[in-house]
């Protein structure tokens, strides 16, 4: 099999990743535009491990992935519980309303 | 495959120390919970001989992913000494303004343990967990102040750029990998070196990862968080930002850049260097203007990154690389050291002041003098050493770098040197206008004298003893990263 | 080659499906006839009408119960690759059985800190 079809995939979600956190007002889906760039990152590892390198005995590539899908998840924790702090000090998500400090 | 726990014990210790200080903080009650303190204290102590005990062995554990030899256990010395200054800085200040104690100091401890993985890391995996073990604790730090509108936003911005510079980062890095096949630095590195011609590609990724690394240190198009969340932060943790977390991001970008993207090293050279440049003229034209204090210090220790990041910009490949790639990261690991000791005194005096008044603005340092002979005289070393000023380490620490660039001198080199002169002129110029307000302003009536209290006090003085013993005899560290350089490019 | 034919079937059922779908709705356009009324347009032609809006907001409890089961649920991966080897140990492997099992108690009882920490919090009483 050959890996264009993930990579393109992987190059696809990141793309609509990047877009996400530039383009989106509300910071939950910021948040999950990061999220969709992490995914992009652990398909990414995940083919070259299996395409490119299947003989590596230590599974790198795989091993990688499951750390990236932990410490995704205790970031999405700690984000969602600092917008979820935000919502009740100023009841607002949008990135936008927070500028209380320029320059 | 053996562990080697002596490699390791003290990381194991701070983490012991961590999981104590959480159990501490749920036996404990009321004004009782201020005492995790001491114990946080008692726990880097020993922390501490564990790593002394290392210096000069080198040791290689989990396959070739962590390796402790001096360059680690220098940078691990200067992170563990730098907790222990913000944990005496921290205790009356975490202790009075109700914050959560138990849930602060434990934070605070997870967040160095990421620090001292840093500086050992020679593996992709090691080095991405190290930056966010260091991250996520200080996400949640900053936003600390719940009810408080410029915590909580300060902490937002910082954790959005914060998640977003971490995902660009590890797109690099799995291109990396897919390009080399291991995610071992030194692999990478042969893999690299094996190519012939260069690969686009491949340079895009090494890029992205150096992007992670950017945001960590706040060199300039990276560094938007870090005004704002210094001055939202509780000040300790600001402090810790400024000094450790940046500290630990140049120790992460040495190592990934001088060892597995030493090859390419023509191509993130340079690319470091106009970073450099660009940090350190935008961190000091607008600190100019700033008359918030803690805004300030943060714009002028954007500014001190830039000055961190000449010593990249002069690395290169090919035949006599090695020896200046050698020095240049003397002149860094000698910068970092210099910076601990002048910044965290900065913070410690702006956290004594701002503790009892709540007073932040340039304006209200007036008359300090008077207040508190023994904060203004700190203040005033400190500014003076972090512009560079004879008779204090900050001086050297400059010299350091003009000393790394006089070894293979170079036009892009020469531009560099310029561009340092030129700035540390005008950083001058907002250090001197601090001082003046100490020294010269007259006090506003009715303000009490400040009693620092003996913890803060301490710090104060043993870090400007520090800061003039080093510009007197600087040789008492020079001599140890030269030692420790050379070790870490070979 | 097969590869292809497959495909190829594949696309005639595509191409198929979507010619008899534009002829199907032609071909009701053009003989249906046409009587619009406002009533046609409500959300319900009958039964009662809807109020408010279509936004709830969940309470917020749920959030940090489903928080928990998150970081649980995902630290739970770190086991697996840990099962997966922990039968194949034995004196002979360079990692003995008791250290690999030590060690995961180790990252267990670390995991139930956190636990024990919420508990005392009190973030899992419901009221």
């Amino acid at each position: 099999m050959s890996p264009i079809g993930p990579l393109l995939l992987a190059t696809f979600l990141f793309c609509a990743g990047v877009y996400g956190v530039i383009a989106r007002r509300n910071a939950v889906l910021v948040l999950i535009s990061v999220e969709l760039m992490l995914n992009a990152v652990n398909i990414n590892l995940v083919t070259f491990q299996n395409l490119l390198y299947p003989g590596d005995p230590a599974v790198t590539g795989q091993m990688f992935a499951l750390f990236i899908i932990g410490v995704a998840a205790a970031e999405v924790g700690v984000g969602l519980a600092i917008v979820f702090n935000m919502f009740r000090n100023r009841a607002s998500v949008d990135v936008d309303d927070a500028d209380l400090m320029r320059w | 495959m053996q562990i080697d726990f002596i490699a390791i014990l003290p990381e194991i210790i701070l983490t012991v120390t961590a999981l104590l200080v959480l159990a501490a903080d749920l036996a404990l009650r009321g004004d009782a919970k201020q005492f995790v303190n001491p114990l946080a204290g008692l726990g880097t102590v020993a922390a501490i001989i564990a790593t002394v005990a290392l210096w000069g062995s080198e040791r290689v554990t989990f396959g070739t992913m962590y390796v402790v030899d001096d360059f680690a256990v220098l940078f691990k010395l200067l992170f563990l000494g730098t907790l222990l200054a913000i944990l005496a800085i921290s205790w009356r200040y975490i202790a009075e303004h109700r914050f959560f104690q138990g849930e602060y100091y434990f934070l605070l401890l997870t967040s160095f343990i990421g620090m001292l993985l840093m500086p050992s890391s020679r593996d992709l995996i090691m080095l991405f967990i190290a930056l966010e073990t260091v991250s996520v604790p200080a996400f949640v730090m900053v936003g600390m102040r719940k009810r408080d509108l410029y915590s909580s936003e300060s902490a937002l911005k910082f954790f959005l750029l914060g998640v977003l510079a971490a995902a660009l980062m590890l797109f690099g890095m799995s291109m990396v990998y897919g390009f080399a096949g291991t995610t071992d630095l030194v692999g990478i590195a042969a893999a690299i070196s094996g190519e012939t011609a260069s690969v686009p590609l491949l340079l895009g990724s090494v890029m992205l990862v150096l992007v992670g690394f950017g945001f960590k240190i706040s060199a300039v198009p990276f560094h938007f968080w870090a005004p704002d969340t210094y001055s939202g932060a509780p000040m300790p943790v600001a402090a810790m930002l400024a000094v450790a977390s940046k500290a630990a991001g140049f120790a992460g970008l040495v190592v990934v850049a001088f060892i597995a993207f030493e090859p390419v090293a023509d191509v993130w050279g340079p690319m470091l260097g106009v970073l450099a440049v660009l940090t350190m003229t935008v961190g000091n034209l607008i600190a100019l203007q700033q008359r918030d204090l803690i805004r300030l210090l943060a714009y002028s220790s954007v500014a001190q990154a830039g000055y961190i990041l000449i010593p990249f910009g002069l690395a290169r490949t090919g035949p006599g690389a090695a020896v200046v790639n050698a020095a240049a990261i003397e002149a860094v690991v000698f910068y970092l050291i210099a910076y601990a000791v002048m910044n965290v005194g900065a913070f410690a005096v702006a956290i004594a002041v701002e503790r009892r008044t709540g007073l932040r603005s340039i304006a209200d340092y007036a008359g300090l003098s008077g207040r508190s002979p023994l904060l203004a005289m700190g203040m005033t070393v400190f500014l003076l050493s972090l512009g560079g000023a004879p008779l204090t380490v900050g001086l050297w620490a400059k010299f350091a770098i003009l000393e790394a660039i006089a070894v293979d001198i170079t036009l892009f080199g020469i531009v560099l040197a310029g561009f340092l002169v030129v700035n540390s002129v005008i950083a001058f110029f907002y250090y001197l206008k601090v001082v003046r307000t100490v020294w010269m302003d007259e006090a506003p009536a009715g303000l009490p004298q400040l009693q620092p209290g003996f913890n803060l006090s301490a710090v104060v003085v043993v870090l400007m003893v520090g800061t003039l013993v080093l510009g007197v005899l600087p040789g008492l560290v020079t001599d140890f990263s030269s030692v420790i350089s050379i070790v870490a490019a070979g | 080659m097969s590869n292809f034919e497959q495909w190829g079937t594949l696309a005639i059922f595509v191409i198929v499906g979507c010619l008899l779908y534009a002829v199907i709705m032609t071909v009701n356009r053009i003989m249906r006839p046409s009587v619009p009324s406002p009533q046609k347009l409500t959300t319900y032609e009958c039964g009662v009408e809807a109020l408010g809006v279509g936004w709830a907001q969940t309470n917020i409890r749920y959030y940090i119960f489903a928080f928990l089961f998150v970081i649980f649920d995902v630290e739970a991966i770190f086991l697996f690759p840990w099962a997966v080897i922990i039968g194949d140990l034995d004196a002979t492997t360079r990692i003995s059985p008791v250290f690999a099992l030590v060690a995961m108690f180790l990252f267990i009882g670390t995991l139930l800190e956190g636990l024990a920490y919420a508990w005392k919090k009190g973030v899992l009483t419901w009221d």
